[in-house]
């Protein structure tokens, strides 16, 4: 899967959000750090048409997010920082149900596909229980359940391990590394970002550096702490 | 606080949520006509033994009643002064038959059946191209199930002007209420999209 962006430049209320970017993203694990404001959750929106830039195109296994967004966001899973805003339905089994309903008219498979998802990541229990009743880090698990029975074929999570406790931040690391498909994570979280095949580090809305893990967070430490 | 259904097998929860809906538009319709206390009686028991029948905990469905029962306490003293105590008495079995039926097929109905039986009433209207009804379901769905969650966003913002020593008033709880409202909504129609 490769991700490319072409001479982008995103503005919003006359303010430079991202400017000058162009690169080709085709790592199995790829961070991005950046101060806060820097624009990495604006890089990551551009990538399944949520945000689209001033000028400049970004294609995804060849899409142009302009012209063939559908389609692309049936490739690309976005596991958003609060789960509370992605997860819609009051219980865990109907909220992923609703996400699969364009997708899979059948309701058995349906159903079925849903207990996959949550038998992934071990969570098959929690299929009946209000969400409201659901912890944090239990809630982000139903929420990337409810992006993986998607079967997307390239996952975008905006900062995953921020409302999680260092169990639950472990876990999570266990259960991205065991996911097959290609990931790009925005997060603080310098130790998940040295588990990456390549970081990039935005600040100003730049890419203000691209390299290997131990480099960038290095370099971050250095001009961003 | 989340959405009053619980999942479940009893016969109720397998009952389609068109027919409980029916039903229970029948039954409100129906014990407007009734002015007897005993049948009135007869049916609080009934919908009882069929709340008991879904599973529902007693205590819950107690406490769902309870934020509602000074309303009805009010109406029943205000029928007692203004016509009979029987008349009251008649007044109060019925709103609370009604009030447990409707929490009874809240109680069994999931939003998403619920969300169902609207796609179907509103088909007509679709197919002669007056509106989306899926569209029209999913923001019914998504009102009710959002209301309870406002309630806790409010109940934030209060606590927060209070541990400031700020009175609550209707403008500097409503701005903020808004703002964040809007923020959320927009959040949400990101996720939604991104769900495509």
């Amino acid at each position: 899967m490769l991700i490319e962006f072409k001479n982008i430049f995103v503005e919003r209320e006359g303010r430079l959000i991202l400017g000058d970017l162009s690169l080709s993203l085709s790592e199995r694990r790829i961070g991005i750090m950046g101060p806060n404001g820097s624009g990495k959750s604006t890089f990551i929106r551009l990538i399944n048409g949520l945000l689209l830039p001033k000028t400049g195109q970004i294609c995804v296994d060849g899409l142009d997010t302009r012209l063939e967004v559908e389609k692309i966001r049936r490739k690309v899973g976005f596991v958003f920082q609060n789960p509370d805003n992605q997860i819609v339905f009051p219980i865990v089994s109907e909220d992923i149900e609703f996400g699969l309903k364009r997708r899979i008219p059948e309701p058995k498979m349906r159903h079925q596909r849903m207990l996959e998802a949550l038998d992934q990541l071990g969570v098959l229990h929690l299929q009946d229980r209000s969400i409201h009743t659901l912890s944090g880090g239990e809630r982000q698990l139903v929420a990337l359940a409810g992006v993986l029975a998607t079967t997307p074929e390239i996952l975008v999570f905006d900062e995953p391990t921020t409302q999680l406790d260092l169990r639950l931040r472990n876990r999570f690391e266990q259960h991205l590394s065991a996911l097959p498909q290609p990931a790009l994570i925005v997060s603080h979280d310098l130790e998940l970002m040295r588990t990456m095949d390549r970081v990039l580090v935005i600040v100003e809305g730049r890419l203000a550096f691209d390299g290997v893990p131990a480099d960038a967070t290095a370099w971050y430490r250095t001009h961003c702490g | 606080m989340g959405s009053f259904y619980f999942p479940g097998d009893s016969w109720l929860h397998r009952t389609a949520a068109g027919v409980k809906l029916l039903l229970l538009m029948l039954a409100g319709a129906g014990l407007m006509w009734v002015h007897d206390w005993r049948i009135l009686l007869l049916v609080l028991l009934g919908v009882l033994l069929l709340v008991q029948q879904s599973g529902a905990r007693l205590q819950q469905v107690w406490l769902y009643l309870k934020t509602l029962s000074w309303l009805v306490i009010i109406l029943i003293l205000y029928t007692a002064f203004a016509q009979t105590p029987l008349g009251a008495l008649e007044v109060g079995l019925r709103i609370y038959a009604l009030l447990l039926g409707a929490l009874l097929v809240s109680m069994t109905t999931s939003i998403a059946q619920m969300m169902e039986v609207l796609i179907w009433l509103l088909r007509p209207f679709h197919q002669l191209g007056w509106v989306n009804s899926e569209r029209v379901a999913l923001v019914f769905g998504l009102t009710l199930r959002l209301i309870p969650e406002l309630t806790v966003q409010w109940q934030d913002i209060r606590e927060a002007q209070a541990a400031r020593g700020l009175k609550a008033n209707p403008f500097t709880m409503g701005v903020p209420m808004l703002l964040r409202t809007l923020r959320r909504a927009q959040d949400i129609a990101d996720a939604l999209d991104a769900r495509q």
